[in-house]
């Protein structure tokens, strides 16, 4: 029987919006049958009462839900509800997933190798980073040591430091009550040290105050902290030292002996090594005691690096001020004693000194006085660089990741819609997409830290660190970077997951699906940001490598090839001369000369003021070498006036010989020869002049990061090293004898040369250093970016198979086709180029700066790096769409 | 073995559906228990019930065909499980082993 009567429409609406949807259809039956059977008994207004009351009685919160699909009836009583978290299901999700990766193999690897690279890379640049930030943090007071550093302005140029005289210290100390420690540092690298018949020269000795223990955390192995560095002449090796010199043999108590006169210095304890990541480095400490009653002052005899230890928590910039208004009372005293003019003088002249503390953490990377620190320091600008570069890749590889997965999203939107069909939930299929996206990071997570394992001694000689995997076996690292995989993974899973989810199974099925306008413009847009960043790195790599190679062919001004330097003849102490003249009567030498003074590097640092006889008031800040008379010929150099320092001028140790850029500071262009400089003021108040003979050609003497500068040649003993001019093919056979001979002297030094040419190419090792780096990761962006453009060509071809086999069909040949699929992403590389460049060339141009004398940034530079992305980009491409139009119109047309 | 607790509305509800014999649903099972225990319950408590019983595996359920009537809409059909017989049983032994232990005049009312 038809049910005659409704139940109100309200209160049908309200049930249906309200009840659960899996058992609405019943509830709905049952109550509007109830409805008829109370109508009939008992009326219109009891049966609408009726249904309304019981029509609340199953809307939440009264109702009870069921749970469940059909599949409930056939499982065991009492067991759980399945839902779509349940192990079953998760095994599925993981199966089909490996399913899906390993039937599409390629987009498979790219995604995993592109990812892999990505996210080594990253771990290598962090374990970097990491490393640089470290520094110094290994003292348990690391936020509490402050080293007092000097900026001092001289004619010009900035000549601080980081170093004061000795007494600084002791000053500090006793005038502030918030310096809890002081403790002073003195370099004195390149000592000789003998032990029996054993020597060594040591590059890394420090004389350090015995507070040295308090300030900073070095571990003492043997011996006692306290009393290790009190008495003179003692000694503080590091485990490393230790056992170079006494093999297993316990060292306190033993004797070493220091340079050429053999002083005994007593070995007091032993300590653990310096930490790689400290800003000082030391094999073995001896004790600032052993110099005895230093000279008083702050600005006379710098040489001592002081360090302060202050209260926690103390503000640092306030004591720094206080430092600043003693160290005008000293300094101001000390200029009037040595220089005889008042510190308000001083100022007038345009000089100036301000005093500042340094943070003991910032010193490696932020400290400004590179090559007068303890050990050569980092840049912060690296650190910087670096981390941004990590930061590209990871971007550049989740857009490969999400390209890739969009671009298959035609191949698996059928399985989307069957899925759909057979009652799969949205939510199902989002988490499959995002699961088999997080096994993909997982998978290149191993990979990439694999390729991290492989690839770190590599790594480290590159950056001259130690750096180990160490780090990562922290169990909060290691969370982290698997949350970080994870993260990575749910990101560029989301958007595919998102978006594949969402396509409606009809139009899926009929074929509907395909890229829309909208997907496209992000994907153009992904290929941009990539190639943006590779022309960027590209230019970066061709200019590095431009700059480093006009460095090295430039001409310096003296032949550096042939040259041999014997170093440390010094330690032949009288017989310096006769060992030269000795080893110039062999054929294969030709010239020798003894000097200090390699023009190559910074070899001295300090500049001299020079004042002209007619204009005394204008001084030139001018380099000092001091030479003999064969310098100048052995090295090739040009003498462009005059003549060079000859024995047969008795009065040539008053001559000079002036550089080209000195001659024409001190206003001499024309007429040099003859003119004199000032010299220094004798006793009796008796000037001392130096004649000009000889002028001659600008050669470079640092390296080109700095402009040739005034330079005064002195005759003078000048010991150190030899240099002597060879031309013999049997090396080996002449350093032989070379040493044969040095050792008939019995010096305390062992025998050691270079060639100049080799010391010629180690001033360039940083230079050299980033452009092997920037070649690295360019290569390595090439290569990222490339696998993108890779799948996006393969989704482009496959999308247009259709479009091909038509237009192949009306007759279009294999290379029109090839074109018409390449067009696009020429464009996108174009605007690539055009958003690189002036961002590449600011770039470039802020590192070039830093050197004198520069290559330019020319226009074909950026040519260059366009073609080559271009070039690579069409190579990648064409792969595929030579394939796509090869292809047999019958196969892709027949699908329909 | 741990029993599953049954309530009495439940046991009732239970032998309803037992009583209808593959008829049970909403309408007939709400109808039965007006009929024969006087009770007026919403129709809500049955639904629940209904499901409460079948996710203790005491009945299960099927949509039957749709019909002509309550505009072509389906119905939830419940019929008892071996389960549900095997507790009803159970209830019904459990009472009778009581009754046998009450002495004989306990209940009579008066006794004078």
């Amino acid at each position: 029987m038809r049910s005659p009567v409704k139940p109100p429409r309200w209160a049908h609406w309200l049930l249906i919006k309200l009840h659960p949807a899996n058992t609405l259809e019943e509830v709905e039956g049952d109550l509007e049958e109830l409805y008829t059977h109370w109508y009939n008994r008992s009326g219109k207004t009891q049966a609408t009462l009726r249904y309304l009351l019981n029509v609340v009685s199953v809307l939440p919160p009264f109702v009870r839900r069921r749970k469940t699909n059909e599949h409930q009836y056939y499982q065991q009583p009492g067991s759980r509800i399945t839902s779509s978290l349940t192990s079953i299901m998760i095994r599925n999700y993981l199966k089909i997933a490996f399913r899906n990766l390993k039937r599409q193999k390629v987009s498979t690897s790219i995604n995993i190798a592109g990812l892999a690279i990505g996210l080594a890379t990253c771990v290598l640049i962090m374990l970097y980073v990491q490393d640089e930030l470290s520094y110094d943090r290994y003292n348990e007071n690391a936020d509490r040591i402050f080293r007092v550093a000097l900026k001092v302005r001289l004619n010009g140029d900035n000549v601080g430091g980081p170093i004061l005289g000795a007494s600084a210290a002791q000053d500090l100390q006793q005038e502030f009550p918030e310096v809890l420690k002081t403790t002073r540092i003195r370099n004195q690298a390149g000592e000789f040290v003998s032990y029996g018949t054993t020597s060594f020269k040591e590059e890394h000795l420090l004389y350090t105050d015995s507070t040295f223990f308090d300030v900073f955390t070095i571990p003492f192995l043997e011996g006692n902290s306290k009393q290790a560095l009190t008495e003179p002449n003692t000694l503080v090796l590091t485990e490393a030292t230790a056992r170079k010199y006494f093999g297993n043999q316990d060292p306190v108590g033993k004797v070493l002996l220091f340079g050429r006169e053999k002083t005994p210095y007593r070995v007091t304890g032993v300590v653990r090594n310096v930490p790689a990541n400290s800003h000082f480095r030391f094999d073995m400490l001896a004790s600032l005691a052993t110099y005895g009653e230093q000279h008083k002052g702050w600005i006379y005899n710098m040489n001592y690096y002081t360090y302060l230890l202050l209260p926690e928590k103390y503000d640092y910039k306030q004591l720094e001020a206080k430092i600043s208004r003693l160290a005008e009372k000293e300094v101001g005293a000390e200029l009037q004693q040595f220089m005889a003019i008042s510190l308000k003088q001083f100022r007038e002249k345009g000089d100036d000194f301000g005093i500042f503390l340094q943070p003991l953490t910032s010193i490696h990377l932020y400290s400004p006085f590179g090559s007068i620190e303890l050990s050569p320091g980092g840049n912060i600008l690296y650190v910087y660089v670096l981390t941004a570069i990590a930061v590209f890749m990871l971007i550049i590889a989740c857009v490969n990741f999400v390209n890739l997965s969009t671009a298959t999203a035609v191949r698996r939107s059928r399985e989307v819609g069957i899925r759909k069909v057979l009652g799969s939930a949205k939510g199902q299929l989002q988490l499959q997409f995002l699961i088999e996206s997080v096994l993909l990071a997982m998978m290149a997570l191993m990979i990439g830290l694999l390729v991290v394992g492989l690839s770190l001694p590599y790594f480290n000689q590159l950056t001259g660190k130690t750096l180990t995997i160490s780090l990562l076996i922290n169990p909060f690292v290691a969370a982290g970077l698997v949350a970080g995989a994870v993260l990575v993974g749910l990101l560029a899973g989301s958007y595919p997951a998102f978006y594949l989810s969402s396509f409606k199974p009809v139009l899926v099925l009929k074929g509907k699906i395909t890229a829309g306008r909208g997907s496209f413009s992000l994907r153009s847009g992904l290929v941009v940001f990539q190639f943006f960043i590779t022309i960027s790195m590209i230019i970066a790599t061709v200019t590095a490598d431009r700059q480093l190679r006009y460095m090295r062919t430039q001409k310096v001004g003296f032949d550096r090839e042939q040259v041999l330097v014997i170093h440390d003849t010094h330690m032949l102490r009288n017989n310096e001369a006769v060992f030269r003249d000795r080893i110039i009567q062999s054929p294969q030498v030709s010239m020798g000369t003894i000097s200090g003074q390699v023009p190559v590097g910074n070899s001295v640092m300090d500049n001299t003021t020079v004042m002209s006889k007619e204009n005394p008031d204008k001084g030139v800040m001018s380099r000092f070498y001091f030479v003999d008379d064969a310098y100048i010929p052995t090295l090739g150099m040009q003498l462009v006036q005059g003549r060079n320092f000859s024995k047969s001028f008795a009065t040539d140790s008053f001559a000079v010989i002036l550089n080209e850029t000195a001659a024409r500071a001190l206003g001499w262009e024309k007429d040099p020869i003859g003119r004199e400089l000032i010299g220094n003021t004798d006793d009796n108040g008796a000037k001392t002049y130096y004649r000009v003979i000889g002028v001659v050609g600008d050669f470079h003497f640092e390296s080109l990061r700095q402009k040739i500068g005034p330079l005064v040649m002195f005759l003078g003993r000048n010991s150190g090293n030899i240099l002597v001019k060879i031309h013999t093919d049997k090396l080996p056979k002449l350093l032989a004898s070379l040493k044969q001979q040095w050792e008939s002297f019995s010096p305390a030094a062992p025998f050691s040369y270079s060639f100049l040419d080799d010391r010629f190419a180690q001033v360039y090792v940083g230079e050299q250093k980033i452009e092997q780096v920037l070649t690295l990761f360019s290569s390595l962006t090439i290569f990222i970016a490339c696998l993108g453009l890779f799948g996006l060509a393969t989704f482009t071809a496959e999308q247009r198979t259709k479009e091909i086999g038509v237009r192949k069909v009306l007759g279009a040949s294999v290379s029109s086709v090839v074109a018409l699929l390449s067009k696009d992403f020429l464009k996108l590389i174009l605007i690539a180029l055009v958003l690189a460049s002036p961002i590449a060339w600011w770039g470039m141009d802020q590192w070039l700066k830093e050197f004198a004398y520069k290559v330019t940034i020319d226009w074909w530079i950026f040519a260059l790096a366009g073609l080559l992305a271009i070039g690579i980009a069409l190579l990648t491409v064409s792969f595929q769409s030579i394939k796509a139009a090869l292809t047999d119109p019958v196969k892709s047309l027949r699908s329909e | 073995m741990r029993r599953t607790y049954l309530g009495e509305f439940e046991e009732v509800v239970l032998l309803m559906v037992a009583i209808l014999d593959g008829e049970g649903y909403g309408v007939t099972v709400s109808q039965a228990l007006e009929e024969h225990t006087g009770r007026t319950v919403t129709f809500g408590t049955v639904h629940n019930t209904l499901i409460r019983l079948e996710e203790k595996g005491f009945v299960r359920s099927e949509l039957g065909g749709a019909t002509a009537e309550r505009g072509g809409r389906r119905k939830r059909l419940f019929r008892i499980t071996a389960l549900g017989s095997r507790a009803l049983q159970e209830i019904q032994q459990l009472r009778q082993n009581l009754w046998q232990l009450l002495p004989p005049d306990t209940l009579r009312p008066g006794g004078l």
